[in-house]
């Protein structure tokens, strides 16, 4: 004999069952996408911008990950967990990763429009513009002509070497992807940063992985002149830190560009997509170029920190390293191997 | 009959095929051309990149080791943004350095020790070009050479080759087109010809058999010979005929007025004996007069007949036989020698119309009984000549000037013979039926005197043995 529900009671259940799955969509809809931005960027330098784009776009909830560029490159390779966004300073790593088809291409009006020299196969952008600066001790100036050019500095450090002893600081090429890069980009351009790098081994240069902690030492009074700094840190620092004098040299200054790309495998490619594209947007650009200090890219922004002003500041001599294939050479091991054998080398080669 | 064809529908049917075949050949040929001159503007990027690299390799003490130039990736990578490989390996199979794992197999390592080489490859599922070489230098030991290859995804190639095949295809296309439009009026051009002949030829009355002055290209020239000559032909059959006609009319109105005066004459007298004479003058040239409508009759029906030949085998001796025997039982031929003499083995088959070779063998006879006198031989003759057999008739009478004998076969002809009562169309209708036997009546002259008559027919095989 068949068992059979009254009607009334069938009824009731299935209206429950509607009302669950109702309740469960909505709160699906309002329940926020995360974003996970695994970036090389320091958080406090970069929070208007993150803020700007939460403010935008309250339905995805950023989850910001400040690190090295080592563990950035790390967990880009990650394959088990990847990010939704990398960002880092490391450029030949980041050419790298879209070398081996880590990034994904980016589809966007603002991906179009972005200047050429500033992106790379449409997947990863040079989003920010930040020089390569020299810093050091207002004190310093009080002692010895304060450098301007690689030239000036080269001959502190050969004339005024008691005076500079143990209070020179520079990348750690071994430990910083960054300086490691920017000492490899001088090399390109000149063997005579060679030299450099002899006087600052005669001077016995600190090594330091990171431009905040050379400007902390800075401010500390333990260094008193400080190679190839971020810009961007370095001018933010000077504005609290009176004491410290920031100069792009007048020669040739090396500009850097962070790079940002959205993961091939991002768990979240919408809200990766929107957040890189906010990057490059003008709105994006206008918050980098008045709230932070790492310079905007593009020519239609006007605020203190854009390219564009930075070269009616300076000059034609910003160089900035150029986002093409030529950067993977930095990531090959030989020539990394070569490169710090010579650093070795020629770090004491005065001292001997 | 089946639709008849259209030549303007052919021709551009044949167009179609032989461009659509050639087109399509054509631009398998451009694609391939494109790809290929795309593949050597980008292979030699891949050489220089691999140049370059070539030239950085330093062998300090014996083992290989580089520094790889930026520069070189840069060649490598291209305006496209390709992603870049490199992959150098000693000649003990140690890795010196590389950015990849490249799929690189024994035999291609085989190929790049002679020269360098050119390879498509399937890396990480992206389609990629190698190229390998080996390189060897010269230095103060002895130096392993090495494996060096470089490589890059295809991207810019496709679009490369790409742009150069739409390049070539809307050449070609726009070539097509105007070729299409120029062959179209052209064709139009050709066919006028055509069209002015046909309209020539509506323009005509039914019956208008002159000759077509129409200035035509010479393939039609032929045509317009042809049709000018069908209209000659015409010509002069339509001339023959109003001659044939007159001359008929004529030759029947003679007698038609002898027939009308003895009848007057006889009516005009009271006399039976003169109306007996009357009556049998004009029973003999009623007779005479049936008798000639009967060949003018006969000659007619041989002449339009039409060509449909209805030659069926027939044993010619036997009718010979049959006729001479019918002959030499009738009255006119009572005062001649009437004879036959079969020079062939019997039977004699030829292929032939049995009624009219009868009519042929009835106007001879007559004829020689008529122009000859009494008491002439008249023999009929068939003798065999080769494979052919020849039917002949001979009699001993005075004949025929020679100057006469071409013009006897000619409708009325009556060879100056005024004196006796013939019609003047027996050898033409002889003449006719020989014509439809394909052959000639021949006529010559005997020796001392006489007149003979022959033609020649080819011997057919024996029928099947159901023939009667």
């Amino acid at each position: 004999m068949k068992h059979r529900s009254p009607p009334r009671f069938r009824l009731v259940t299935w209206l429950l069952v509607g009302l669950s799955v109702g309740l469960m969509a909505s709160s699906a809809a309002r329940a926020a996408t995360p974003l996970i931005i695994e970036a090389a960027l320091d958080r406090d330098v970069f929070e208007p911008v993150l803020e700007a784009f939460a403010a935008e776009n309250p339905r995805i909830e950023l989850d910001y990950r400040d690190r090295s560029t080592l563990t950035v490159d790390q967990r880009a390779r990650d394959t088990r967990d990847p990010p939704d966004v990398v960002i880092s300073s490391a450029m030949p790593w980041q050419m790298a990763l879209s070398n081996e088809g880590v990034a994904q291409p980016l589809d966007a009006p603002e991906a179009d429009q972005w200047p050429a020299w500033a992106k790379w196969r449409d997947e990863v952008f040079g989003f920010t513009f930040e020089p390569i600066v020299m810093a050091y001790r207002l004190e310093l100036a009080s002692h010895m002509p304060p450098p301007e050019t690689h030239r000036d500095l080269l001959q502190l450090l050969t004339d005024y070497r008691e005076w500079l002893d143990g209070r020179v600081v520079g990348y750690s090429p071994r430990d910083s992807g960054v300086g490691y890069t920017l000492y490899q980009q001088d090399a390109r351009y000149t063997p005579r940063v060679w030299d450099l790098v002899a006087a600052m081994g005669a001077a016995d240069v600190h090594l330091e992985k990171t431009t905040r902690k050379m400007l902390e030492g800075l401010s500390d009074g333990r260094y008193w002149l400080g190679y190839n700094l971020l810009g961007s840190y370095a001018m933010v620092w000077a504005q609290t830190h009176p004491d410290i004098i920031v100069q792009v040299p007048n020669d040739y200054s090396l500009v850097l560009m962070r790079m940002a790309f959205v993961h091939r495998d991002a768990p979240h490619p919408e809200a990766a997509k929107r957040f890189v594209a906010f990057l490059l947007s003008r709105r994006g650009q206008h918050i980098l170029a008045g709230q932070t200090p790492l310079f905007s890219v593009r020519d239609d922004v006007v605020g203190p920190y854009t390219a564009q002003r930075l070269r009616d500041q300076v000059g034609d001599h910003l160089y900035p390293i150029p986002i093409n294939a030529s950067l993977l050479a930095f990531v090959d091991a030989l020539r990394r191997q070569a490169f710090l054998r010579r650093w070795d080398r020629e770090l004491h080669i005065l001292t001997e | 009959m089946p639709a008849p064809v259209s030549l303007k529908r052919r021709l551009t049917l044949w167009l179609v095929i032989i461009v659509a075949g050639l087109g399509t050949l054509l631009l398998i040929e451009a694609w391939t051309s494109a790809r290929k001159a795309a593949d050597r503007a980008m292979d030699g990027q891949l050489e220089a990149a691999s140049l370059t690299i070539a030239e950085s390799l330093q062998w300090p003490d014996g083992t290989p080791t580089l520094e790889i130039p930026a520069s070189a990736l840069q060649i490598l990578a291209t305006r496209w943004q390709e992603r870049v490989f490199y992959w150098l390996q000693a000649d003990n199979g140690r890795i010196i350095t590389r950015n990849a794992d490249l799929p690189i197999t024994q035999v291609m390592e085989q190929q790049a020790r002679s020269g360098p080489v050119y390879r498509d490859a399937e890396f990480e599922g992206a389609r990629i070009r190698l190229a390998g070489r080996e390189v060897d230098s010269a230095g103060w030991d002895t130096q392993e050479p090495v494996q060096l290859w470089v490589g890059h995804t295809r991207h810019g190639r496709d679009v490369l080759a790409g742009e150069l095949f739409e390049k070539s295809a809307t050449r070609f296309v726009a070539m097509v087109m105007i070729t299409a439009a120029l062959v179209t009026i052209a064709m139009l051009t050709a066919l006028s010809p055509l069209k002015a002949l046909r309209r020539t030829l509506r323009a005509r009355r039914a019956d208008d058999i002159s000759p077509i002055e129409l200035g035509v290209p010479r393939e039609m020239q032929e045509l317009l010979d042809t049709l000018n000559r069908l209209f000659a032909d015409q010509r002069g059959q339509r001339d023959m005929l109003l001659r044939f006609i007159a001359d008929a009319s004529h030759q029947l109105k003679t007698p038609l007025a002898g027939l009308q005066s003895t009848s007057e004459l006889a009516l005009a007298v009271e006399d039976p004996a003169e109306w007996r004479r009357a009556l049998t003058a004009v029973q003999a040239s009623a007779g005479r007069t049936s008798r000639l409508a009967g060949q003018m009759l006969s000659l007619t029906r041989l002449d339009h007949l039409g060509p449909t030949h209805e030659r069926r085998p027939l044993a010619l001796d036997r009718l010979l036989r049959d006729i001479v025997i019918e002959w030499a039982e009738r009255e006119a031929s009572q005062a001649h020698d009437l004879g036959l003499a079969i020079e062939a083995s019997t039977p004699v088959w030829i292929d032939g119309e049995a009624w009219a070779l009868a009519e042929l063998l009835h106007n001879w006879i007559d004829n020689a009984c008529r122009y000859t006198p009494p008491g002439s031989t008249i023999t009929l003759k068939l003798a065999a000549i080769g494979d052919d057999v020849r039917l002949s008739i001979e009699d001993d009478g005075p004949g025929v000037p020679a100057d006469a004998v071409s013009r006897l076969t000619r409708p009325f002809e009556r060879a100056q013979r005024q004196d006796t009562e013939g019609s003047g169309l027996g050898l033409a209708i002889a003449d006719s039926i020989a014509q439809r036997h394909g052959t000639r009546l021949r006529i010559e002259t005997c020796q001392p005197r006489g007149l003979r008559l022959y033609i020649d027919l080819s011997r057919s095989a024996s029928p099947p043995e159901s023939a009667a």
